[in-house]
């Protein structure tokens, strides 16, 4: 089994399995591209302790069969994770985040999609003033442009 | 004096609206009925609900369904809860007459008027003024601007202040494209504001978590527009998500049924060829012509909702102990019955009817197909129950079937229910509505919005058959007119237009006779339908 070497944004290299690393779809286009020249590939996006995080979950799941289509209603289930990816995700909101926009980045759809239904799931339930809370987000609407939307959109409420 | 015109003026608007439902169908402008080819086949006549009803429960056809026209609401004035959960909040009577007042008002709510005009008398005993004070309580936020004594008034020049300043929704939402999320501001001065990591996400990563929130529950992704300005943009505008929605099963349209998809006692039906639904996953779909959005197909096209359940409350009048000869007077008493229908629908085509005078808190959290399973089987096995199912287990511990709602479901009915097909597929086809005349009865079905459901009969040889159609709230003219009108959900109204039985053995119909018999209305509960 083929190794390769990885270098985060911070210039420290990691080697990993190839078959793990080909998880996410950059690096292998990457590799397909470069060929066998055993060059580092350089990630300027992806820092030190997100990398590993992102080559941790790469190395539980490198056994994964490819993902089910993008339809599938089983995908869509945002309630289920899989325990370890529970665990995986039980990491602070700024890390959490970080491992989405490298999973963005690195195009790696099924991690992608595990860190998106785990922020779904710190919304659900929520009021707007829990969910602004939550993610420390700020009300940039007026009284009346919040009542405006609130009954532009109470259809989708179903009270 | 001025407080003598305000009460003057509380009375009469209290006095209206009791009249207005008492009489729902003034008011209501005749609609063109639309033109049903003759009905040849059975049932043998359309049932005299079917037009009765389409003149009370009118909203637009579904054709002329005017994008601009899809944003109006009935502003009413109501003290309900934000969100119904079908327990009882106040476990004790009210003692204060304020109380008394609250509690008749919620009752009128309800439609239950009988034990609203209860706590109306009680209110009043213990204090005349009690709708004073309770104007006071609720509504003081309008009687407190300067110069607007009446309610009717604030509303409208409330309305006129809104035209001067308001932009139009759609053009406020599309101002909000390009925000940056906001970040809240420290809650110390001079140290470094909480961290705010979402603020930095791209435009697609924000879709893709907004994707998840609205599969899981598009009440939540309603909420979530009230966030910030970026939020309500992507609600308005997140085409791939809306079109993901209409397409899913949990509540969307790939979870409604056109045809029965089960028998009368939930047993699945299967078939070879593929069911049809409006929008398939694995072919090109497009936004149907008179709509222009995904977002309006969600909310625009008929759609049952299996997140709560529908009420029809009826009222009737009876005249009571020594009326008999003589005429109404003021000693003889009357009294006003209530009775209810509840519909639980099933996205596996199977539906729950029950008809019963147990008020909504005392059975509505119960009414589950595991829960009438139990109720219809000797007492003993009464606890056995999935309790996954309905809200109230959520907690854990399996909570056990009070009686009172037990009694009630033991009169529920099984059966089946199916939406009109649009298209109208040619070939009669064996699961057609009533598989036992082997005959089709689409031209009976010719309005999209049409729901014909099929229940067990007084006993083995007899099938009820409800025909239902899907409506929504009418909006006042003054709310349509306004820059901003409310948006209330769309068809989570169910209108009768015909109840019959039929005879298995006979192939008979026997016609019911409906005549107090008023719209089922959607009311969401806690818990159900989101697994």
């Amino acid at each position: 089994m083929s190794s390769i070497t990885l270098t985060s944004s911070d210039g420290i290299e990691m080697s990993v399995d190839r078959t793990t690393a080909e998880r996410s779809v950059l690096i292998k286009n990457m590799l397909d591209d470069l060929g066998d020249s055993g060059d580092a590939v350089p990630l300027p996006n992806v820092n030190e302790a997100v990398l590993k995080k992102v080559i941790e979950w790469c190395e539980h799941h490198k056994n994964d069969p490819p993902s089910a289509s993008d339809d599938d209603d089983n995908r869509r289930k945002t309630t289920d994770i899989d325990e370890w990816d529970q665990k995986f995700m039980q990491v602070d909101q700024e890390m959490l985040f970080e491992i989405i926009l490298a999973a963005n980045y690195l195009d790696i759809k099924a991690l992608l999609d595990v860190g998106c239904k785990t922020v779904a799931n710190m919304i659900k339930g929520k009021s707007p003033e829990e969910i602004r809370k939550t993610f420390n987000i700020q009300n940039d609407f007026t009284p009346e442009e919040e009542d405006q939307i609130r009954r532009e959109n109470e259809w989708a409420e179903d009270r | 004096m001025e407080d003598n015109a305000e009460l003057e003026s509380f009375r009469r608007q209290w006095r209206e609206e009791v009249t207005r439902r008492s009489k729902p169908k003034t008011g209501t402008p005749p609609a063109p009925t639309p033109t049903a080819p003759p009905l040849s086949r059975l049932p043998p006549t359309r049932h005299e609900a079917a037009h009765r009803n389409e003149v009370e429960e009118e909203g637009p056809p579904l054709a002329s369904f005017d994008p601009d026209e899809l944003a109006q609401q009935v502003g009413e004035l109501s003290v309900q809860p934000a969100e119904e959960d079908f327990s009882r909040r106040e476990a004790v009577e009210p003692t204060s007459a304020l109380e008394h007042f609250e509690r008749a008002v919620e009752k009128e709510a309800e439609g239950n008027l009988g034990d609203s005009l209860t706590h109306y008398r009680k209110a009043y005993r213990l204090d005349s003024a009690v709708d004073k004070s309770y104007r006071n309580k609720h509504y003081s936020h309008v009687w407190k601007r300067p110069n607007q004594p009446t309610p009717a008034q604030a509303t409208t020049t409330q309305l006129q202040a809104a035209e001067v300043e308001t932009v139009p929704t759609q053009e406020l939402i599309a101002s909000f494209a390009h925000l940056p999320i906001p970040q809240a501001e420290s809650i110390i001065e001079n140290t470094p504001p909480p961290p705010c990591p979402i603020a930095a996400m791209p435009s697609e990563v924000i879709a893709e978590i907004l994707n998840h929130v609205a599969l899981d529950d598009p009440s939540t992704f309603a909420r979530m527009a009230l966030v910030c300005k970026r939020m309500a943009y992507h609600f308005a505008h997140d085409q791939p998500t809306w079109k993901g929605l209409c397409q899913a099963s949990k509540f969307g349209f790939g979870g409604m049924h056109y045809d029965f998809a089960c028998d009368v006692l939930g047993l699945p039906i299967y078939t070879l060829g593929s069911r049809y639904t409006p929008f398939p996953k694995d072919e090109p779909v497009e936004v149907p012509p008179p709509l222009s959005s995904w977002r309006q197909v969600f909310q625009s096209l008929p759609r049952i909702r299996y997140t709560g359940v529908y009420i029809s409350t009826v009222n009737y009048t009876r005249p009571g102990a020594t009326a008999a000869y003589s005429n109404v007077s003021w000693n003889s008493p009357i009294h006003i019955v209530t009775y209810y229908r509840y519909l639980r629908f099933y996205p596996d085509g199977s539906v729950i009817s029950l008809l019963t005078s147990t008020e909504p808190v005392d059975v509505v959290p119960y009414i589950s197909r595991e829960n009438v399973a139990a109720a219809l089987t000797p007492a003993n096995r009464k606890h056995k129950r999935n309790a996954s199912d309905h809200g109230q287990s959520l907690s854990g511990a399996a909570d056990p079937l009070p009686a009172v709602a037990s009694n009630a479901l033991k009169h529920a009915r099984r059966g089946r229910w199916h939406l009109a097909s649009p298209t109208n597929t040619p070939e009669p086809s064996d699961s057609a509505w009533k598989p036992e005349s082997g005959a089709t009865e689409k031209p009976l079905l010719s309005d999209q919005r049409d729901i014909i459901i099929e229940t067990e009969g007084v006993d083995s040889r007899y099938v009820n058959t409800m025909h239902l159609s899907l409506r929504s709230s009418t909006i006042p003219k003054a709310a349509q007119a306004s820059p901003a009108p409310p948006n209330p959900s769309k068809n989570t109204k169910l209108a009768w237009k015909g109840f019959w039985s039929y005879n298995k053995i006979s192939e008979e119909w026997g016609e019911f006779g409906i005549p107090n018999d008023r719209a089922y209305v959607f009311r969401r509960v806690r818990g159900w339908g989101l697994e």
